[in-house]
């Protein structure tokens, strides 16, 4: 429901530019965009509240030196602060539920598990890859990264590098499936654009079509 | 050639002033329909800037000949462009008509010629920051030295390199064949091929920038000659006091510094000197092919790298000081600069932590020594002695042969016995010399790892050579075994063909062989046991040895510096670049005056930053080559058959921290003259030593750049 099987977006300011974008989120409406931000609200909520039962775990060990109680509320930007509120969050009955996991499950289990569970709050949800086409510069191809960590990952190729354009194909598992392919000059491996999600065969031409009419300049005339 | 598809490409420099006001676009027109932006004049005539540009009043009081920034954009003038703001007003075909607002981002331009417009707008790279960007990413390493290692030949790792190299032939064969794929005969057009000028333009644009708006006010109004003249009166005047220091200053810097100059530069000869005298030491070889003392010690090894890189910091320097004598968009030198500091700020935090570890150890030399010895005579004494005493006397159930285990349990015995006997002796001198490595740490963390990275190899030497005794007999055994298998089948191994003949035995010789047969397989078992307690020995010892050289490439060459400008700056180390289109503001109607302008796209030029994974190349490399060295089948089988496995040649493993230094490091003679050619350009004394991270503080040029 969120996520949908990998369409093209075609973004053409001016004939000699061309950004196709093919992602499998889908068009932005409301409802989506509510589901969306719940979502997101929800990984915010199962992060913190790891986190909070991974610093119970750290209070219940040997390291910590224990929280002292704050007689009055302190400067709201101090560090007092924070441990004031630390202090009232493991203090609270959430907090000692939280105390309660942290004693049930011994740390080789626990820390193993937080982090596959902090590292799996922070992948995406949709992919998104782009072919940038601009005539007289060359084109870009750039792919998202799979985790909010990270940015995406941008190459650029000048025109005179590029050797040759095509679509071609390929087995993959049990299925054949379709890549569109640069060829760099004096590069040992091709660049596949596309390759996280390696969309379908229409899509590749659609987009092979459209990089060969606009990267080009038209050829001249005779005359 | 003109363009005939119309398409018309403007780099638009970002921070180019958004006003009301009418001005004129200057800036390199590469061809025809290609123009890059490089300000925009306000307040002047079209004409007088088309002739300011001719005459070269506009490049007035530059701090270096405008030339070199010509031949680097490679343009023989600057150009007008084009108006902005001025609606109405006639131009020449190819000029273009630009409206800006300080409310709209992008500017909004029309040219008669152009059917299509790109505007690519970029941020310029502040060069007084050694910020630029490049097409190809920045190289942390000095790339003179092939990346081929040099194996002795027929050893396990030449035979890699072999088949390496056949996988090479074959991609390389595929990538030709690649070459006929070229559907589309595609001829560069002249947009194309700018590309790399363009870049250098950018690069080039804040300074240029920065000379026009100064000499902006020679355009035009006032008469050239009064101007320069009351400038230069108001100039003298306010400088009175600021004569009088820079005349002191001057006696400074006549009588005083060459004095200190050239004493400083004997003394790094003479230290230069002393360097290639030890490096002879370090480097010398009996035979061509045999190993040089760097090569088998790590000490000598890490005494060797220090040595070369005093020797190659001169030269670097004055490569960087010479950066002063050009454009600082000249970007030429900042990787050299980067792979300098580098390099320095890695030998100080070295000899910082060497002087905390060192200290410790000093403190504590008895207490180390005696655990050190407590551990020395448990692991490599008690617990091998155990070991072979259990190997003795039928270990995990398995019944080996008596008398064999017996004669070889003796001999091992017999030999640990002295060399635990040396070891006693040793006992006493042990803390002199930790006392020693303690001392040597002042010299950095790193010599005190050599140094205990060598001990380890000297006070293990009777594993060593129990491991290759025992791979000696167990391999003997092995390939006595193989040949009479063979006979046993009524074969034999053709030596000149290399392959299996059948062969007719006599009676006797089948007899005779099968009893000896018998009996080897029977022995094996006993054998494989000590051999194999003494290759798991070898190869803890080898990997701690790893890891000590491990921590070794870390001190000596991770890359603190650039991780550093990559968090402070990452403009600094550009890794390419990219565009990022933007959406089109909808202008129709927004200036009744101006003509409605063709399709056009705003694309913005951003520079990428180093990947970490690049900056940790190195790492990878090295780490790729160790698992080649030591995961490989081929070692594995060499460690099923008993043949010798050669530790890892330490010109492969070090070739990461030998990646900063050139491949054949410069003479005496040629670093004396380095250091006094400098000698005759050198005007404004010693400050200049010290401000060497391109920031100029001249008091001519009080120029202060903000964040």
């Amino acid at each position: 429901m969120l996520t949908v099987a990998p369409h093209l977006r075609t973004r053409r300011p001016s004939p000699t530019t061309v950004e196709y974008t093919v992602s499998t989120s889908p068009p932005p409406t409301l409802p989506l965009r509510l589901l969306l931000g719940l979502t997101i609200l929800l990984r915010v909520t199962i992060g913190l509240s790891v986190l909070l039962l991974l610093y119970s775990k750290f209070l219940l060990s040997d390291y910590s030196t224990p929280l002292e109680p704050y007689s009055s509320r302190p400067q709201l930007q101090s560090n007092a602060f924070i441990w004031y509120l630390a202090y009232n969050l493991t203090t609270s009955r959430l907090g000692a539920l939280f105390t309660h996991l942290a004693t049930l499950t011994p740390p080789i289990v626990l820390l193993p598990a937080s982090f596959t569970i902090l590292y799996l709050l922070s992948l995406r949800l949709h992919t998104t890859e782009s072919l940038l086409v601009l005539r007289g510069l060359g084109i870009q191809t750039s792919s998202s990264s799979s985790t909010f960590l990270s940015g995406s990952t941008t190459r650029f190729i000048p025109t005179e590098k590029i050797q040759d354009i095509f679509v071609n194909e390929a087995f993959r598992g049990f299925e054949v499936r379709y890549y569109l392919v640069v060829v760099v000059e004096g590069e040992e491996s091709v660049v596949v654009v596309f390759p996280r999600l390696l969309p379908r065969r229409q899509i590749l031409e659609t987009v092979w079509r459209g990089v060969r009419g606009c990267l080009f300049e038209p050829e001249e005339k005779a005359g | 050639m003109p363009e005939h598809d119309g398409l018309m490409r403007i780099f638009w420099p970002v921070d180019v002033p958004r006003s009301n006001s009418p001005g004129i676009i200057v800036g390199w027109r590469n061809s025809g329909l290609d123009v890059f932006v490089v300000a925009i004049l306000e307040d002047v005539d079209a004409r007088s800037v088309e002739n300011a540009l001719k005459v070269g009043t506009l490049f007035r009081n530059a701090s270096h000949p405008i030339e070199r920034i010509y031949a680097l954009c490679g343009q023989s003038a600057m150009h007008v462009l084009g108006l902005a703001n001025s609606p109405g007003v006639e131009i020449e075909n190819l000029q273009m008509h630009a409206t800006t607002r300080p409310n709209l981002k992008t500017p909004q331009i029309s040219c008669a010629r152009a059917a299509t417009i790109q505007i690519i707008m970029f941020d310029r790279p502040l060069p007084t920051r050694m910020q630029y960007i490049s097409l190809s990413s920045i190289s942390l390493a000095l790339g003179d030295k092939s990346e081929m290692a040099i194996h002795e030949p027929g050893s396990v790792d030449a035979e890699e390199e072999r088949e390496e190299m056949k996988d090479r032939q074959r991609t390389k064969k595929l990538v030709e064949k690649l070459k006929f794929h070229t559907v589309t005969n595609h001829r560069p057009s002249q947009k194309e091929l700018a590309l790399r000028r363009i870049v250098n333009q950018i690069n080039c644009s804040w300074e240029l920038h920065k000379l026009l708006q100064k000499n902006i006010s020679l355009v035009g109004r006032r008469s050239r000659r009064s101007l320069s003249v009351s400038e230069r009166v108001v100039e003298s005047a306010t400088t009175m006091r600021d004569f009088v220091l820079v005349a002191i200053w001057q006696i400074i810097t006549v009588y005083i510094y060459p004095i200190l100059r050239r004493g400083f530069v004997i003394g790094l000869l003479c230290h230069r000197v002393a360097a290639e005298a030890l490096l002879l030491v370090l480097e010398w070889r009996a035979k061509p092919d045999y190993a040089a003392l760097k090569d088998i010690s790590a000490t000598a090894q890490q005494v060797e790298i220090r040595l070369q890189q005093f020797c190659f910091w001169p030269h670097q320097y004055v490569t960087l000081r010479k950066r002063k004598d050009d454009w600082q968009s000249v970007t030429d030198s900042h990787p050299e600069y980067i792979r300098f500091y580098q390099s320095l700020w890695l030998v100080l935090n070295d000899i910082i932590i060497g002087i905390a570890l060192g200290s410790y150890i000093i403190d504590h030399h008895e207490f180390l020594a005696e655990r050190i010895s407590e551990i020395l005579s448990l692991y490599s004494i008690a617990a091998l002695q155990r070991t072979i005493d259990w190997l003795m006397d039928w270990p995990a159930g398995l019944k080996l042969n008596n008398e064999l285990a017996a004669f070889l349990g003796d001999l091992f015995l017999w030999v640990i016995d002295h060399w635990s006997n040396c070891i006693e002796a040793l006992r006493p001198v042990l803390p002199h010399i930790i006392l020693f490595i303690g001392f040597s740490s002042f010299a950095g963390a790193s010599m005190p790892i050599a140094l205990f990275s060598d001990m380890l190899s000297i006070l293990t030497l009777h594993i060593y050579s129990f491991y290759l005794a025992s791979a000696r007999i167990f391999n003997w055994q092995y390939t006595i075994l193989l040949s009479l298998f063979q006979l046993f089948r009524g074969k034999k191994h053709n030596v000149l063909r290399k392959r299996i003949d059948s062969c007719d035995y006599d009676l006797d010789q089948l007899l005779l062989g099968t009893i000896l047969f018998t009996l080897l397989f029977f022995l094996l078992p006993t054998v494989v046991v000590f051999y194999l307690t003494f290759a798991c020995s070898r190869m803890a010892i080898i990997s701690l040895k790893a890891a000590l050289d491990t921590l070794l490439a870390c001190l000596n060459h991770f890359p603190l510096f650039a991780l550093m400008l990559r968090i402070k700056d990452s403009q600094r180390l550009p890794g390419g670049i990219c565009f990022e289109l933007r959406d089109t503001q909808q202008f129709s109607g927004l200036f009744p005056n101006v003509p409605t302008p063709p399709p056009t796209s705003y694309i913005f030029l951003k520079s990428v930053p180093l990947t970490f994974r690049a900056m940790f190349h190195q790492y990878f490399q090295l780490g790729h080559r160790i698992r080649k060295h030591y995961l490989s089948p081929r070692v594995l089988l060499c460690l099923a058959t008993g043949k010798f496995v050669p530790p890892i040649h330490r010109k492969n493993l070090y070739s990461l921290q030998y990646s900063m230094l050139p491949a054949r490091r410069a003479g005496i003679m040629d670093m004396w003259h380095a250091l006094t050619a400098q000698t005759p350009a050198k005007k404004s004394g010693l400050y200049d030593n010290l401000k060497v991270n391109g920031k100029r503080l001249n008091g001519s040029g009080r120029r202060h750049y903000g964040h």
